[in-house]
């Protein structure tokens, strides 16, 4: 838990159990913001942090995959705890295979619902950490030449500096050089450190860069 | 013959005899027949009217065809009477000529012949409707007067101008004159009335009479021929003239006990007899000269024969009159009894009073009992004796009928349900005279509204039950949001508490909120309870706006799950109706969902129901459901509010039934039509509607 850098939004076009709900998460220690609809939520700033969006199935507006449309195209990185209402078994199933990462049928026990909540937001840090190393990656490998991301390249694949210099029609020292340049820029010591910050930012040992 | 005849008599005068009695009309024959008779009647009666002539007088006492000609045309249509005619010249001729009278002076005879009877049948065929009858004293009076007075009176100056221009006879034009008026004013005043009424309707009457009537018409005339013996025969000359007044009984029993044919058979046998008499020397009209023998005749059965016809007339009218004064009572008492009526009279001037049996036996009064308006009220429910007090005393004093449905506690304790109408009648002095009334025992209908009206009850009912059993799944949703919403308060409250970190102006808000909650869980079921549970219809003035509401929040939910949208168009001026509230969300809630079932197949984003209500002329309230659904078939638009009808694979079929029921309970009118894209549902109530019957239960 980190406090005010977390996140969590309830959506639910009854009034009452919006601010039910807003209160029980306040009490577990959660900064907690309510809206009424789905187009509401959307037209909050972007919160950089991770967030939980606890949503009603059954709302008018927005939803299903409309909603989730428009949350990847704002890059938030939310996740979803839905709730419902009594037996909307097929609801749930689809809701469940849209990622959501849980789903609670009204009434809830409080318990079970700040265990969805807390679940949901570690699952959100963890992808927005994922995502910042990704992006930190991209950034490094950005800065390679293209005959050093060659060699990089190469190197992820298991050449030896001999046989890199070989497909590369240049004297094994030269390679060296870009070698040292490379882990330089990437800043990492090892191979092994190498290969790792190149699979976060998706370069795949047979072709270049995605 | 007959066939050339056929079309225009037969045909023509059938088409004038309507009822049973008349087939056997004289003027029913064919014209050539009707022709073949006048004549030969004709010829008959100019030797008749010989065989009476006083010699050597040269005018007869009784010159019968005149009245044959006359009474001919009584009995014929209009039209044919130019037949009539035609068919009388030649027996006219065929008598005449026997005698030694000059051609020009028969011809002339038969012109003046003519123009009596045509003056005679033409004034009273143009004052009496077809068939001329003596049954009446207006008949008989224009007969009198037009007939036997007038077409003799006018005809004869002309026949007297006859014999004066041809030379014929010695007599002066006034004497001539004066016979034949006398003469023919006879012979219309005794023949014409016994042809006439004996021949107008055949012999087909003679079936139909009593063997006791047929002795006693043999007995009068034995008894009429017996006085007219002894009159006019057996003591005379110089018998006592006052012997002229024997046959008087025997003609007023003939006119009494045979009405107006037996007064002229009568008048007729009297008539014969004393002419033969006085002609073969006999009786008081043979001590004078031929003239004057024939005019004391003449003046002595002119005076007879007037005032008998009209006796005869006034007697059948009288008997007529009671006879359709008993038919119409009979009438009246079948349908009283058939209809389960009270017919009731009372008269306060002769102090009586009458009531039908079986409304004696309906209110359960004694035989004779004499019935008050007291009386009449200790029979009538004491709930609503009040009422009925004030019905009465209003009819009195407004001179109106009154009309009121109220019970009746009989002594025997059943009660039963009336209808009475009744009025009063006032005499010439604007004082009442009496109290009329009639009251029909509507009971029967009453218990059988009543069975009707619990069926239909317990029909809505079980619908109701069925639509909330449909609504299950979002009842439970809809309770579930304010149980969730306590839920969590009372958890973060409890966590609060645990933490030490409660704000009492937070835990206020708090409290507040769940104790809101609490109250919307239950009018949730408060609402599903007064929905479901078994009720009898209490009416009030209700806003159809609201109930729309109402309905709209019981099925938030399922609109929400059914992914469709609601547009309301509601009047905001709408005036109240007088309605069951829950029968009027029933109906708006069976119609709702009947639109969305209609919408299942249409994609999401098209789900819609458009709901508006409407005020026509202050007078009624429309509510219109419009959807974008499957719409209705066509050919099963009327089957839609029937039964057991359902296009929907799971509906059960009687909830539009239910719907049009309840709404036509209320007075109103429900319709469905197809429009662009789905169907529309309407239903019409008026504002200020009260109910008729309801007002029983």
């Amino acid at each position: 838990m980190s406090g005010a850098t977390e996140l969590v939004c309830v959506v639910d076009d009854d009034q009452s159990v919006r601010r039910g709900l807003g209160r029980l998460l306040k009490s577990a220690g959660y900064a907690a913001e309510t809206f009424s609809s789905a187009e509401d939520y959307l037209a909050r700033e972007i919160f950089e942090g991770p967030i939980c969006l606890v949503l009603d199935v059954r709302m008018p507006g927005l939803k299903g995959p409309a909603l989730q449309e428009a949350l990847e195209k704002r890059g938030a990185c939310e996740q979803i705890v839905f709730l419902t209402g009594h037996g909307d078994v097929p609801t749930a199933a689809r809701a469940m295979k849209r990622g959501a990462v849980d789903f609670l049928t009204k009434p809830f026990d409080d318990e079970e619902l700040i265990l969805a909540v807390k679940r949901a937001l570690e699952r959100a840090e963890e992808q927005l950490r994922s995502r910042t190393e990704r992006r930190e990656a991209r950034r490094r490998i950005e800065k390679l030449t293209p005959r050093e991301f060659e060699v990089l390249h190469f190197v992820v694949k298991g050449l030896l500096n001999k046989q890199i210099a070989a497909e590369m029609h240049t004297a094994e020292k030269t390679i060296k050089v870009h070698r040292g340049r490379v882990m330089q820029k990437l800043g990492v010591t090892s191979v092994a450190d190498l290969v790792r910050i190149s699979q976060r930012a998706g370069v795949s040992p047979a072709r270049g860069p995605a | 013959m007959k066939n050339l005849a056929a079309p225009s008599g037969l045909a023509g005068a059938r088409s004038h005899s309507k009822t049973d009695w008349s087939r056997n009309q004289f003027f029913d024959w064919p014209l050539a027949a009707i022709a073949l008779s006048v004549s030969l009647a004709y010829f008959l009666g100019a030797k008749i009217g010989f065989a009476l002539t006083l010699r050597p007088h040269p005018v007869s006492v009784l010159w019968p065809p005149n009245s044959i000609l006359l009474a001919a045309l009584l009995l014929t249509p209009v039209r044919i009477w130019w037949v009539i005619l035609l068919a009388a010249l030649p027996a006219h001729l065929a008598a005449q000529l026997q005698s030694n009278v000059p051609p020009t002076m028969i011809l002339c005879w038969f012109i003046s012949n003519s123009c009596e009877a045509l003056i005679g049948a033409g004034c009273v065929r143009y004052l009496i409707d077809r068939p001329v009858r003596f049954d009446r004293l207006r008949n008989v009076g224009i007969f009198c007067f037009f007939a036997a007075f007038l077409g003799p009176f006018l005809s004869s100056f002309l026949d007297a101008a006859f014999v004066v221009i041809n030379h014929w006879g010695q007599d002066s034009y006034w004497q001539v004159w004066r016979i034949r008026f006398t003469s023919n004013v006879l012979t219309a005043l005794t023949l014409v009335p016994f042809v006439v009424s004996w021949s107008a309707e055949g012999i087909a009457w003679l079936g139909k009479i009593r063997r006791s009537r047929f002795l006693e018409a043999g007995l009068l005339l034995l008894g009429l021929l017996s006085v007219n013996t002894i009159a006019f025969y057996k003591f005379a000359p110089p018998a006592d003239s006052a012997l002229l007044y024997l046959p008087l009984p025997f003609l007023i029993w003939a006119a009494v006990r045979f009405g107006s044919r037996g007064a002229s058979a009568a008048i007729c046998t009297v008539g014969f007899l004393a002419i033969w008499s006085a002609g073969h020397g006999y009786g008081p009209f043979s001590t004078r000269s031929a003239e004057e023998n024939a005019l004391s005749i003449q003046m002595f059965l002119i005076v007879m024969s007037v005032p008998l016809m009209l006796l005869a007339a006034v007697i059948e009218e009288r008997s007529k009159g009671e006879t359709t004064l008993r038919e119409r009572e009979e009438r009246i008492s079948l349908a009283a009894e058939s209809a389960d009526l009270a017919f009731w009279t009372i008269n306060f001037e002769r102090k009586e009073s009458w009531m039908s049996d079986n409304g004696r036996a309906i209110f359960n009064f004694g035989p004779d009992e004499p019935l008050s308006r007291e009386l009449f009220l200790s029979r009538v429910h004491p709930e609503d004796r009040n009422a009925v007090d004030e019905a009465i005393e209003s009819a009195r004093a407004s001179s109106q009928t009154f009309e009121f449905e109220y019970r009746l506690l009989r002594p025997d304790g059943e009660t039963r349900w009336l209808i009475s109408r009744g009025r009063y009648g006032y005499n010439d002095r604007g004082g009442i005279r009496e109290l009329i009334g009639v009251a029909i025992d509507v009971t029967a209908q009453v218990k059988a509204n009543l069975q009707l009206r619990l069926q239909r009850e317990e029909m809505a009912h079980m619908s109701r039950v069925w639509s909330m059993g449909e609504l299950t799944a979002s009842l439970a949703h809809e309770l579930n949001q304010p149980l969730s919403a306590i839920a969590s308060n009372v958890a973060a409250g409890s966590r609060f508490l645990t933490q030490g970190s409660l704000e009492a102006k937070m835990f206020e808000e708090l409290l507040a909120d769940v104790a809101a909650d609490a109250r919307r869980a239950s009018d949730i079921i408060h609402g599903i309870h007064d929905f479901v549970r078994k009720r009898e219809g209490t009416r009030r003035l209700v806003n159809l706006n609201e109930i729309i509401r109402e309905v709209l929040r019981l099925l938030h939910s399922d609109l929400l799950g059914r992914a469709t949208s609601v547009e309301t168009q509601l009047d905001p001026s709408l005036p109240s109706v007088d309605a069951d509230p829950v029968q009027l969300q029933q109906v708006l809630l069976n119609l709702l969902m009947n639109s969305l079932e209609a919408m299942q197949s249409t994609p999401e984003d098209k789900r819609s129901v458009v709901i508006s209500t409407t005020c026509e002329a202050s007078s009624t309230v429309t509510v219109s459901l419009r959807d974008y659904g499957s719409g209705l078939p066509e050919e099963d638009m009327d089957k839609v509010f029937t039964h057991f009808y359902s296009t929907k694979p799971n509906g059960m079929g009687m909830g539009l039934t239910i719907v049009r029921s309840i709404i036509e309970e209320h007075g109103g009118k429900l319709w469905a039509e197809n429009v662009d894209g789905g169907a529309r549902f309407s239903f019409r109530l008026p504002v200020t509607a009260k109910n008729e019957t309801g007002e029983i239960v």
